[in-house]
């Protein structure tokens, strides 16, 4: 199979930074596991503010049909339950499907696989009623499945005060929120506001200590500076932020770094988004974690690089657009979320000197 | 925390296994998955892999910008083993063990001539 641009990962990044290449006329073809498109926003019921033109406030569910609908007009290939496996040695891609293995050659790759969500570590973290906050999600908004009907959440981010509000629109308790630091780490002063209205407490400074069961979790038990705190639940929805997803990257070949306030081991990239190998770009939270408005402007920002790079796009042209795109990343994720943006420029710039460097040698 | 917490669900290894590896002198993540099998289940890693670089910080100071993510290798994801197997079709390359044999003959091997 022959494509111009093939494009992994089929979520808010992935369907975004198809548009570019694909209004223009190339060819795109987009993949992923799953069995449709839109990723994680296929789940996030919760309304998203800050992004990009032409999106305005939206729920996750609703951006997702509008990501993939203004695709349809296009030439895009949407190939669903394919996945990357692998890398031939001349740079073709293999994608399993089914019981085959199909040859991709594209002549640019964009990798939007996003990110995975980190484990919280406790003594009886395995038992059956403990999952990460995203898969709470999945099942009560996709699934139409019940997670549990006593919950405690740790962590106490953006996304974990999100799925504490559709917890109780299903009708389940929610017993706490558990925060190891002195103050919770959401900054959204209206969702805070919200959620002083729910009268849900929260723990901060405390941790759990260990979840007890027969066969799932019956029993939390909390630390809160030496005291001990017990709660009978039957859910524990660990919110410990999310990671870049980097197989892809290391089967194409393209150089990590260690970027703390990104979210870890992300890939190396310049301002097109072009990672070390020349042919593969990345776009959204596989660059670094950040919101939903970052993802979908950076991947835009990946659809105009691939563009400019194919000689679709005029040179002038492009920078004239990757410009008004850093602006609005500068607008959207400058503001929201400072210490994304600034990491970002500087792990951009490292990367440059470091580039710069091997060139003179 | 108590010694006897998993870490590596899939294969059932905890933190008393993992600092024992440490204490063997394992200073990245796959040192403790050669010395443990902690990551070499059907998650590959994805779920412990952090968790043991923060183990290695914690017990043996070591920074986490200096311990590498796990090796990755193909196939990515849990695949058929009726994929790994048809190597019988007119396009060779139609199949995943195509994929494998470019990789390992990187390291000096190739699955089908064995």
């Amino acid at each position: 199979m022959e494509t111009d641009v093939l494009i992994i990962g089929g979520g808010p990044a992935g369907l975004n930074a198809a548009f570019e290449p694909a209004s223009n006329g190339m060819n795109v073809t987009i993949i992923d596991e799953s069995f449709s498109f839109g990723g994680q926003l296929r789940s996030q019921t919760q309304y998203f503010d800050h992004l990009p033109r032409p999106f305005n406030r939206e729920r996750g569910t609703n951006l997702s049909r509008k990501l993939i609908d203004r695709l349809l007009p296009f030439d895009v290939d949407f190939l669903p339950q394919h996945t990357f496996v692998g890398k031939y040695k001349d740079g073709t891609i293999g994608v399993s499907h089914k019981n085959e293995v199909i040859p991709i050659n594209a002549k640019k790759v964009i990798i939007a696989t996003g990110a995975a969500e980190e484990a919280i570590m406790f003594p009886g973290w395995t038992l059956p009623g403990v999952m990460t906050i995203g898969a709470a999600q999945i099942l009560m908004n996709r699934d139409r499945v019940m997670p549990g009907k006593d919950a405690i959440i740790v962590g106490s981010n953006e996304f974990a005060f999100d799925v504490v509000q559709q917890l109780k629109d299903v009708g389940a308790n929610v017993h706490g929120i558990v925060e190891s630091d002195s103050q919770m780490r959401l900054q959204n002063s209206q969702k805070i506001e919200a959620f002083k209205n729910l009268g849900i407490p929260l723990y901060v400074n405390a941790s759990i200590t260990e979840a007890q069961g027969k066969g799932k979790v019956e029993k939390v038990f909390l630390g809160r500076n030496g005291e001990k705190i017990n709660l009978d639940v039957d859910l524990i929805c660990i919110a410990g932020g999310l990671m870049s997803i980097l197989e892809p990257f290391e089967i194409m070949d393209c150089k990590l770094v260690y970027n703390q306030a990104l979210g870890g081991w992300i890939p190396e990239y310049d301002k097109h988004f072009e990672t070390s190998n020349q042919s593969t770009y990345v776009a959204g939270n596989a660059a670094g974690i950040t919101s939903i408005g970052g993802i979908l402007t950076t991947g835009e920002l990946t659809g105009v690089s691939v563009m400019a790079s194919l000689g679709v796009l005029k040179s002038e042209e492009a920078a004239e657009r990757k410009r008004d795109l850093w602006h609005q990343l500068y607008q959207i994720e400058g503001i929201q979320r400072p210490d994304t943006y600034h990491a970002r420029l500087a792990a951009i710039k490292d990367f440059n000197t470091s580039k710069d460097r091997t060139l003179t040698k | 925390m108590d010694q006897s917490t998993i870490v590596c669900r899939c294969e059932e290894i905890n933190i008393d296994e993992i600092e024992t590896a440490i204490k063997m002198g394992a200073e990245t993540f796959d040192d403790i998955k050669r010395l443990t099998r902690c990551g070499m289940g059907p998650c590959q890693a994805k779920v412990c892999m952090n968790l043991v670089r923060q183990l290695i910080y914690d017990y043996a100071g070591k920074p986490l910008s200096d311990i590498p993510p796990a090796r990755l290798r193909m196939p990515l994801k849990v695949t058929r083993m009726e994929t790994l197997a048809s190597n019988d079709s007119p396009s060779s390359s139609s199949s995943v063990i195509s994929v494998f044999n470019e990789s390992a003959s990187n390291q000096g091997g190739d699955i089908r001539e064995k």
